[in-house]
């Protein structure tokens, strides 16, 4: 694969499946045509090219363990709106994957809070279905997903399922409801206050908008989650992917090479930070 | 539990003396509700304020030509109501249960007259009711940021 050998040069993939999420969300599933498809880390982001159109960083939300490689994009730009048009058995080009990974090893032995916004919940997906594959290794596991109304819900399925279990706190709720939603109502942050959880040994994953993250990060701060036990994964002006040419800089730290995922410790600051 | 050991279990008793957590509890009673019950019916005389100790409470809006809104929904631990503290006394909005739902239901009238009486007791209560609107506040702001539109989509 391509990653180490040449970090910027994308492997032909072609798209054997394609699942319409939601009116503007559809999730890909692809295969190498050439070498086999390297192994990711839950939280990890492959650089997706649609030849001749551009290129979008966008997270792996397949299992870690195996399986079918799968992403799942919003059609809402110049790049991903001829994407979304792309049919089945079109080839694509890939390079990856970069990036930081959710720490699970770090959460192990306590419990541990995923708070997802909209399309968060894809990036989140690898790193639920990994703490799932080792349950007894973790305390209470609590999956709070937030989005804008119930047509706007990702993975339903997959949501029901896991609440379904027993061993897990599913909770969703929606900022706008219509009539027949019977589910929780209002911002997403609401619900880490009625989750079930033990702020001292807890620790925290989250994805979703900035503003969601920033205010999700103070509610679990208030809650008594440790500053560095809270983890976002951020998505500014990726590139290149690799650290070269400096767009996704955020502070010190370029967010596709140092994240995308980061500890609430050592982004003080920079959340507030509009634009660099 | 007894009412009064409910009453002092709440936040807003933490602090105060066992004379003023009488106070409280004897303005108090334990009420259930069950699915589609309405704690609170907007226009109604504000009477009551509730604390959630079990189950879901929906706050809907009738908003001619679209039916009716549930604009949020609170659950145990948090209030519901606070029309109860202000002149005219007129609930604003519908709280009804979506699930079996139990309170603590305060008279509204005696908890003002008692918090006139004892501003301790009046400003540990406020205390209590001001984090939770400055809580409903910061999340209706970000309801009406409507953080998951599509970038460049009117909000």
């Amino acid at each position: 694969m391509s990653a180490f050998a040449e970090p910027t040069l994308p492997a032909p993939y072609r798209i054997v499946a394609r699942r319409q999420d939601t009116a503007d969300v559809f999730t890909w599933t692809v295969e190498p045509l050439g070498e086999p498809a390297p192994t990711f880390l839950p939280g990890q982001f492959n650089m997706l090219y649609a030849y001749g159109i551009g290129e979008v960083p966008v997270s792996i939300s397949s299992d870690p363990a195996g399986g079918p490689l799968l992403h799942t994009l919003r059609a809402v730009g110049s790049v991903t709106r001829p994407m979304a048009a792309l049919q089945v058995g079109e080839v694509i080009g890939l390079r990856g994957p970069y990036g930081s990974a959710w720490p699970l090893a770090e959460a192990e032995g306590g419990d541990l809070v995923i708070v997802a916004g909209g399309l968060g919940l894809a990036p989140l997906r690898p790193a639920i279905l990994g703490t799932l594959a080792r349950r007894a290794q973790f305390g209470r596991l609590c999956v709070l997903y937030g989005t804008r109304g119930p047509a706007e819900v990702l993975f339903a399925d997959q949501l029901a399922a896991w609440r379904a279990r027993g061993d897990i706190e599913v909770r969703v709720t929606v900022d706008r409801a219509t009539p027949d939603w019977t589910g929780e109502v209002g911002v997403v942050t609401r619900l880490i206050g009625r989750a079930g959880f033990d702020p001292a040994r807890t620790t925290a994953f989250v994805c979703g908008p900035e503003i969601m993250m920033r205010f999700a990060g103070e509610a679990l701060l208030q809650r008594g989650v440790p500053a560095a036990r809270i983890h976002l994964s951020l998505e500014r002006n990726m590139k290149c992917a690799v650290g070269y040419c400096g767009h996704c800089q955020l502070g010190p730290h370029f967010i596709c090479r140092d994240g995308p995922v980061l500890a609430w410790s050592r982004l003080a600051g920079l959340l507030e930070v509009a634009e660099l | 539990m007894t009412l009064r050991e409910l009453v002092e279990s709440q936040r807003f008793c933490e602090g105060l003396a066992a004379g003023q957590c009488d106070g409280l509890a004897a303005c108090a009673t334990e009420k259930t509700f069950t699915p589609g019950d309405y704690l609170l019916r907007q226009h109604a005389s504000a009477d009551a304020f509730y604390l959630v100790l079990e189950g879901q409470v929906q706050i809907k809006l009738a908003l001619p030509g679209q039916g009716i809104v549930t604009l949020e929904t609170i659950g145990p631990d948090e209030a519901v109501g606070w029309s109860w503290f202000q002149p005219p006394y007129r609930c604003q909005f519908d709280a009804r249960a979506v699930t079996p739902v139990r309170v603590l239901a305060f008279d509204a009238g005696m908890l003002r007259a008692l918090m006139e009486r004892d501003p301790a007791v009046g400003y540990a209560v406020l205390k209590t009711l001001v984090a939770t609107l400055s809580e409903r506040v910061q999340s209706c702001r970000l309801q009406v940021l409507d953080v998951y539109a599509p970038p460049g989509e009117p909000r």
